[in-house]
């Protein structure tokens, strides 16, 4: 049995990385629960917010703290774009053109940012959230630790809207029959706009979190993906505070697991788990249908 | 949302049988007429993926359960017939066999569980078992982990499915595995089964209400789909002579197995083989002429070209080929 | 209407890219205008090399290219050039061009193969030319490449593939062609234990590399350092298994214990649970092996967890490749790695100076051990060609075999270029530890090399 400091610390930084699993996952289930669209492409776009805070701060010396706004503002603008242009040509297709055009998207943003931005790892040497915190023994490091409270922060702001504002039930409305919402008056492709808009938000402020201490690399999208589709998923689709729940689960589960069996299995165990969540709820952790 | 299948026997269509003789016998002919290898390895490549694509279709477009978890199924037979080629010296021809029926047994496995749950559950399960097989395994010391399984170079010959001189033989296999796997498709669509597949993709309740178990006729789809996709693992192996499982059982493989029969027309019969011959090309020309630079710019145009077709005809290629012959709506 | 904008948008963007494209190749093969195009010749030799590949064995008959040289000498050369490896892949595109460009122009004062003159002088100062292609770390697609530039593009000689996996197919193909493969960076020792006719390796291998980590920490225990025991933390990759495989081997022999062996999967998003298993293992020396991105991340969680053992001694590739110390900054001091090169080496070897003098003026960036062994595995290859005076596969396969480049005259710290008969594997090749001191790559060992005190040990995080 490994002394309780060290236990401590695994399950501590299984947390911090299921906040950001969580705020990842967010995004895209906003976007699902909306419009039943997978959007494969959603690592791209945290990729893309990565590269939007680390350009700030190679080229104007702003810090990713303030580089965020800038980067929640431009990924919204992303989602919307990603919506009117290629999105809405498909809302009727069936789901396999839907994950084609997004698998589209893809490739695309992936060969954008190489051939922009070159295919070198980059990193942000030196941002303010830099050292680390001795908190009871434990070792924090500063970047993680705000990186997992904005996260946090953002997926209850998330939720708030959604469930307490006028738009946010206009989104609901829509999310549960587009024509009686039409009927109610809404625009149901505003609104639709509206949710890319917010989902690829989220992982702006996902990327700009990260990017105080994680690599930035025209691929890194697909690190966390796949990890955000099985949260997504485990959490129930469309529901945010499903995807807060699987996004610790899976951080605690991943960081447990590849600490007391061994790492090269910790995904599989994140994955044994979704099935057998699936298996007993075809629905999710906390999804409705 | 009707096949064109139907259409083949409903009015039978000279120009069409025309144009499938012409094409049969430019395929046939193609290794004589072309001798550079490389055109002919595209050539085997394509054949090769639109068997496969055509053996996801089977499951995704027929029966209407899109998996994104194909590689495993691919994998599997190429690394049941390469074991069974280097521990006990079994022929590749049979050891193909024997790698599409552990895929199948795999697909039964996957498929029980799996198919309880409804559209999106259902892909990321699959993605999810797909990624599970994957890093089994990678961490599988005796099937060679990681470093993956070099194959034997061995007497060229029919027998041992190996041929060092030149790759017509591979390619007159590759095609033969796609006329057996068209076969396949085209007696599914005309049969008992493949109304049915029909049927529970477009109403499962009805399905249901008819007395059509919808379970069993899923798996069926699922396992013959599987036993193709290995047996294109198994041929894959022999093609390329070493499979690692990063190669035979990545993600991006399912997802291009996807690809083509949407890209083609899903659920059409010819879709898949159409799908292969724009996207395979497709990718190798755009690597080809743009790769070499460094600039990534393969994949822009790729990935741009992918959405345009997803934009403009969301049912595939297939259905402008309709449009144009004017025969349905 | 919508459609319509999107298709103009898109269709622009995508004629716009096209066309950037055409003029993109002339900036990287400007340092190399030589290469004049020779149609006749080119339209010529399609139809030889096709006989011979269609007859699998090297023709020998074939005398047509003797009488009149060719005015291009063309060599494919097949790399990652996108995707996850492609920061080294297109460095060493650009070393590549730098020998092409020392090779085809006069560099008398350059001490190396092939510099002198202009050209493959025995073959009328004919000009190389490189045919780059991009293998996407596919195994299947390296070999495709490679086929394609022999049977299409006409090339001599293949350059490959770096990743292991790629070179093992795309050797294959070669050496099923019959054209000559030489290998500049894989490291996978199975690589020239297969029986390959037209397998060259010019680079030594991993289980070399992995018995001087060895040989090193046991001559600091000779010294009286206390080392006993070690952990390997690799990824589990080709590459990863391979050289835990060796190390713990070579632990064995050398008398160390090994505590732990931590296989991690490559490119994951979080390496709390492979740290934490290091720190409950207590090693004295942590052996990684990773590509870059995992080599970032763990240095960045040893940060984060404060931890440091007595020292890192890394597998090189993620931890030397150019960008690394760059872009970790701070983080990456200290760290001691294998090395197959290191800028500092001039001091005994100036020849080495001016190269990367050369290399840093034209690509804005300084030699390291990969593009340093791209570079010399083409001298290494122009040489073969110049020393066959022909470009008939059997002709340079027979005068690669005949390779003997004294050490002076390579930017290497081997003891020269001589490949093995049976195996193609070069004899003479070796390596060097070097440890990160501000920023910068540092030989430490062999001690006769040194041109830095070593630090040891590794310096707690606090105390730095």
């Amino acid at each position: 049995m490994p002394d309780l400091a060290i236990l401590s610390q695994v399950i501590l930084s299984g947390i911090f990385i299921g906040f950001i699993y969580a705020l990842v996952s967010v995004g895209l289930t906003v976007i699902y629960g909306v419009m039943d669209i997978v959007n494969f492409a959603h690592g791209e776009f945290l990729m893309l917010s990565m590269y939007v805070v680390f350009w700030l701060y190679a080229l104007f010396r702003i810090d990713p703290i303030f580089g965020l706004p800038v980067s929640v503002l431009v990924l919204f603008v992303v989602g919307v774009l990603t919506h009117k242009l290629i999105v809405r040509p498909v809302l009727d297709a069936p789901m396999s053109a839907q994950i084609f055009v997004t698998c589209g998207l893809l490739v695309y943003l992936q060969g954008v940012a190489q051939f922009l931005w070159s295919p070198s790892y980059r990193l942000i040497q030196e941002p303010l959230l830099s050292g680390r915190l001795q908190v009871a023994g434990l070792n924090v490091s500063l970047a993680q630790g705000v990186a997992a409270i904005g996260a946090l922060l953002t997926t209850a702001f998330v939720y708030w809207f959604i469930e307490k504002t006028e738009t946010g039930r206009a989104l609901q409305a829509v999310a549960e029959d587009r024509q009686a919402a039409s009927l109610m008056g809404i625009n149901s492709d505003r609104m639709f706009a509206l949710a890319w808009g917010i989902g690829a938000a989220c992982v702006g402020v996902a990327g700009a979190l990260l990017a105080n201490y994680y690599y930035i690399f025209p691929t890194v999208g697909t690190v966390f993906a796949l990890i955000a589709f099985v949260a997504v998923a485990l959490g129930g689709f469309g529901s945010v505070p499903g995807a807060l729940v699987a996004g610790i689960i899976i951080g605690l589960v991943e960081v447990l697991s590849g600490f007391f069996i061994a790492p090269a299995y910790k995904e599989v165990t994140v994955f044994a788990l979704y099935l057998v969540v699936v298996l007993v709820r075809p629905q999710g952790l906390l999804g409705e249908w | 949302m009707e096949e064109t299948i139907v259409t083949e026997q409903a009015r039978p269509f000279p120009i069409k049988t025309l144009i499938l003789l012409l094409l049969a016998a430019a395929l046939l002919a193609f290794p004589l007429v072309v001798s550079l290898p490389f055109p002919r390895r595209l050539m085997i490549l394509i054949l090769l993926y639109a068997m496969l694509g055509q053996a996801w279709n089977i499951l995704g477009g027929f029966a209407g359960q899109v998996s994104l978890g194909h590689a495993a199924f691919f994998g599997v037979g190429a690394y049941t017939s390469t074991m069974l080629l280097m521990q006990l010296g079994l022929t590749p021809w049979l050891g193909m066999i024997a790698g599409g029926l552990v895929a199948v047994a795999l697909s039964q496995l996957i498929g029980y569980p799996s198919f309880r749950l409804k559209g999106h559950y259902f892909v990321i399960a699959t993605i999810v078992l797909a990624e599970i097989v994957h890093i089994m395994f990678t961490n599988w010391d005796y099937v060679g982990g990681a470093v993956g399984l070099t194959l034997p170079l061995l007497p060229e010959s029919l027998i041992n499915l190996q041929f060092h001189s030149g790759n017509a033989p591979y390619y007159y296999i590759s095609l033969a595995l796609l006329a057996i796997v068209m076969g396949v498709t085209y007696l599914i669509t005309k049969t008992k089964p493949g109304y049915y597949f029909r049927s529970i993709k477009d109403d499962p309740e009805a399905a249901r209400s008819l007395g059509i178990s919808i379970t069993r006729y899923k798996m069926f789809a699922m396992a013959v789909s599987a036993f193709f996709t290995g047996v294109g693992g198994a041929f894959y192996a022999q093609f390329v002579l070493y499979i690692d499982p990063n190669s035979v059982f990545s993600f991006m493989l399912s997802v291009l197995i996807m690809l083509i029969p949407v890209l083609g027309g899903i659920g059409t019969l010819w879709g898949p083989v159409l799908g292969a011959f724009i996207l395979i090309p497709l990718s190798e020309f755009t690597r080809i002429y743009l790769g070499g630079v460094g600039g990534a710019l393969d994949l822009v145009v790729y990935g741009a070209l992918i959405m345009l077709v997803a934009i403009f005809e969301p049912r595939g290629i297939w259905a402008l080929v309709e449009r144009f012959f004017g025969g349905r709506k | 209407m919508k459609r319509k904008i999107v298709l103009l948008l898109l269709t622009l963007l995508a004629a716009l890219l096209v066309a950037c494209v055409q003029e993109e190749p002339e900036e990287p093969a400007a340092p190399a205008e030589e290469p004049t195009e020779a149609p006749e010749v080119d339209e010529e030799e399609p139809a030889e090399e096709e006989g011979e590949a269609e007859e699998e064995a090297p023709a020998e008959e074939e005398t047509e290219t003797e009488g009149e040289a060719p005015e291009t000498v063309r060599i494919g050369v097949v790399y990652p050039l996108t995707g996850a490896l492609a920061a080294t892949g297109v460095a060493s595109q650009d070393a590549f061009l730098l020998a092409a460009e020392i090779v085809n122009n006069e560099y008398p004062d350059l001490n190396l193969p092939m510099a002198a003159e202009a050209g493959i002088t025995c073959l009328d100062n004919a000009q190389v030319e490189l045919v780059f292609a991009d293998h996407q770390m596919s195994p299947e697609i390296g070999a495709s490449e490679t086929e394609r530039l022999i049977t299409e593009e006409n090339v001599v000689a293949i350059l490959g593939a770096y990743a292991s996996a790629v070179s093992n197919t795309a050797s294959q193909a070669a050496e099923r062609l019959g054209i000559p493969f030489v290998n500049a960076q894989s490291t996978s020792p199975a690589l020239h234990q297969r029986g390959f006719q037209w397998y060259f390796r010019t680079t030594p291998h991993d289980a070399i590399f992995s018995e001087l980590m060895f040989q090193f920490l046991a001559d600091l225990r000779d010294q009286g350092t206390e080392i006993n025991t070690v952990a390997t933390i690799y990824e589990n990759t080709l590459f990863g298994s391979d050289s835990s495989e060796t190390q713990n081997q070579f632990a064995e022999q050398y008398g160390f214990e090994v505590v732990a062996n931590i296989a991690y999967p490559s490119g994951t998003a979080d390496m709390t649970s492979e740290v934490q298993q290091l720190i409950a293992a207590d090693p004295d020396v942590v052996l990684p092996t990773s590509y870059v991105a995992d080599a970032i991340l763990m240095m960045r969680t040893f940060e984060a967890q404060n931890y440091s053992p007595e020292a890192i001694l890394a597998q090189g590739v993620g931890f030397t490749e150019g960008s690394f110390l760059e872009t970790v900054g701070a983080t990456g001091n200290y760290i001691i790695s294998r090395e197959v090169f290191a800028l500092d080496l001039q001091e005994n070897k100036p020849i080495i100076g001016e190269v990367n003098t050369m290399f840093s003026e034209m690509y804005d960036r300084d030699l390291e051990g990969a593009t340093a062994r791209s570079f010399t595995a083409l001298l290494v290859l122009a040489d073969a060609i110049n020393r066959a005076c022909s470009t008939e596969p059997e002709a340079i396969r027979q005068a690669l075999l005949e390779t003997d480049i004294p050490s002076e005259q390579i930017i290497m710290p081997w003891e020269g270029v001589r490949f093995d008969p049976e195996t193609g594997q070069n004899v003479l090749g070796t390596g060097i530890m070097v440890q990160a001191l501000d920023g910068q790559y540092q030989t430490v060992w062999p001690f006769e090399l040194a041109t830095q005190e070593l630090v040891w040990p590794y310096p707690a995080w606090d105390e730095r």
